[in-house]
């Protein structure tokens, strides 16, 4: 099967099953929220050595915020909820506490927001308080409806140095699928960046996903275990252009000088199938002309996850698109 | 969806325990049980059909639908209505006696009229309207209870009487016009608002919670200190949070009300309650 003259493989990226969380930065200015997110969901490229994966998802204006002021959202994964609970409320405290003017809202709504099954609630503001040292308050109310509704929440404001740091007792958590991912096989590292900025600029505007890696984009691909006992994952030679004539697993040519993978994180599996069929897309977009010579998957012969996203159905739902 | 109406016939003096009217255990009875029951009046007990004329409708378009008891005419006669009530909705057009959603734990309570004292004592959840005035002690603690209100929301269009929300827990309240000598005194927690002048010693002996004061109050006690600024978000979420409810209240957002002056006490007690006075 090919898109634009580019050959998609006849493989399946392999998914598994995560927790997850959206939570929603706001603060005085875009700015601030920004920095925010970008401290917490910093060194939170992979669950093998970062607890956690995390990312913003998107950009909130005003009115898109509980408090009327712009924020961010931003999605964190962990493979149990436990995991997840304790990255939520060491991140929180640590990166959004910590920042000038920024309050922090559950953001899993699941009456509107999300298609996930709803798991669980994590600890936010129901840890964070005792920062107030017995100054903190609480307050419980419902923003959405007429109070007496049954839906009201609650909310703690811990005074600090600049007023008062307010976030919500708890964070809603979803069960979630991690580990989608796409491979991406070009001439040289020009392409392949191109394809894969593209593939991620196309990604990013699929709610509900995020692609953990810096710039969206992870170039050190792994494979399950290692002749070292030591190691969990190690590197995925089958992909590795300087092994091509070594390894024995070589999926390579001779053609390809550059391989990089995205993977993304959704709330559902059908998000993460959008995000993989809008990446294929993008990626393909420029033709054989831009140097991209073939579009992979990673799986693990289908022993890690239940979640399989085939890339030539993923394909034809774009050719169905398209037409 | 089953409706109960109650149309009142009694014209006695006497007083009417009404804790049995709730809209789910009358909409569980057929109209001759529901005729032969028995409520308190005085000493004595009458039978519900001296006390009512009653009717029913059942609505299979909306089978799915809480049960309703509608209660018409002057049942200022009628104490407890609601008392306990866990769903359904009851719509009262015209005045009730004292005790109307005592510790109601859900569902709705509209009245046309005036309600007594005690309303919504001991309130757990769910919404009680008064679109009249109420008396002394709503949302308040019976005499020797620890704790008043501790859930849902009253709403009053007009005055409260004194007392009101003492020892109130959590929940909200509001008040359309004034309310009387120590409003929200003995505040545990929850939101107090009040749009009109409150009487004397206002939040004496508050605890925690807050205390929306639309008119700033002519004293307060001096155990109160100012609570500074920087609770921004907090007020930008308690406005929100009102936009459904009386219009003074829903006001403060949509006109951008600016951010109040804040009082934090009393300080005779715990003192991490707060009054929020307008600039």
């Amino acid at each position: 099967m090919m898109i634009n003259d580019i050959p998609i493989d006849d493989t399946f990226a392999e998914a598994f099953p995560m927790k997850a969380t959206r939570l929603l930065i706001t603060a005085h200015t875009s700015n601030w929220a920004l920095h925010a997110a970008h401290s917490l969901t910093g060194f939170a490229t992979s669950v093998i050595g970062c607890g956690c994966e995390a990312g913003i998802e998107q950009a909130l204006s005003a009115a898109q915020t509980p408090d009327g002021r712009p924020g961010v959202s931003v999605l964190l994964f962990a493979m149990s909820g436990k995991e997840l609970a304790k990255q939520i409320e060491r991140r929180v405290g640590q990166c959004v506490l910590t920042c000038p003017s920024t309050a922090v809202f559950d953001g899993i709504d699941p009456a509107t927001t999300s298609a996930a099954a709803v798991s669980d609630t994590a600890s936010l503001g129901r840890g964070l308080r005792f920062f107030g040292d017995g100054w903190q308050i609480s307050k419980v109310m419902d923003l959405g409806a007429a109070a007496g509704s049954g839906r009201e929440k609650r909310y703690w404001r811990v005074p600090v140095m600049d007023g008062e740091f307010v976030c919500e007792e708890t964070a809603t958590t979803v069960k979630a699928v991690g580990g989608g991912n796409l491979i991406l096989l070009a001439r040289d590292a020009d392409a392949a960046l191109t394809a894969a900025e593209a593939a991620v600029a196309a990604m990013r505007r699929v709610p509900n996903v995020i692609m953990p890696f810096p710039g969206g984009v992870v170039r050190s691909g792994s494979k399950v275990g290692s002749k070292y006992k030591s190691a969990s994952a190690s590197t995925n030679d089958a992909f590795c252009p300087t092994l091509v004539g070594l390894s024995p697993r070589t999926q390579l040519d001779a053609g390809t000088g550059c391989v990089l993978e995205i993977v993304i994180d959704g709330l559902s599996d059908a998000d993460v199938g959008h995000a993989m069929a809008a990446g294929i897309g993008a990626a393909t977009a420029g033709g054989k002309a831009s140097g991209l010579t073939r579009v992979s998957a990673g799986n693990y012969g289908g022993k890690l996850g239940p979640y399989h996203f085939h890339l030539r159905e993923l394909a034809a739902r774009l050719a169905t698109q398209g037409s | 969806m089953i409706t109960t109406t109650l149309r009142v016939a009694y014209a006695g003096s006497l007083r009417v325990d009404g804790s049995a009217l709730t809209p789910a255990a009358l909409a569980a009875l057929p109209v001759a049980r529901i005729e032969r029951m028995l409520l308190p009046v005085g000493k004595e007990s009458m039978a519900l059909a001296e006390l009512f004329t009653v009717t029913r409708q059942d609505d299979p378009r909306n089978s799915g639908a809480p049960a309703a008891l509608v209660i018409e005419g002057d049942a200022r006669r009628f104490d407890r209505i609601g008392a306990g009530s866990a769903e359904g909705t009851i719509l009262v057009h015209g005045g009730v006696g004292d005790y109307v959603g005592f510790r109601m734990s859900g569902g709705s309570i509209d009245i046309d009229g005036d309600a007594g004292d005690f309303c919504a004592s001991g309130m757990r959840a769910g919404r009680l309207t008064v679109h009249g005035s109420v008396g002394h002690f709503a949302a308040a603690a019976l005499p020797g209870d620890m704790e008043g209100m501790s859930g849902g929301a009253l709403t009053v269009h007009r005055h409260a009487g004194s007392r009101l929300a003492d020892r109130m827990r959590r929940g909200l309240v509001l008040v359309g016009g004034d309310a009387g000598d120590f409003a929200a005194s003995r505040l545990v927690a929850g939101t107090v608002g009040v749009a009109g002048t409150v009487g004397r010693h206002p939040a004496y002996g508050m605890r925690r919670g807050t205390v929306l004061l639309l008119r700033a109050p002519s004293r307060l006690a001096p155990t109160f200190t100012e609570g500074g600024v920087g609770f921004d978000v907090f007020w930008r979420l308690l406005t929100r949070s009102l936009t459904h409810e009386l219009a003074p209240f829903a006001a403060l957002q949509t006109n951008h009300v600016a951010l109040p002056r804040r009082l934090t006490g009393d300080l005779a007690v715990d003192g991490r309650g707060e009054i929020l006075l307008p600039r």
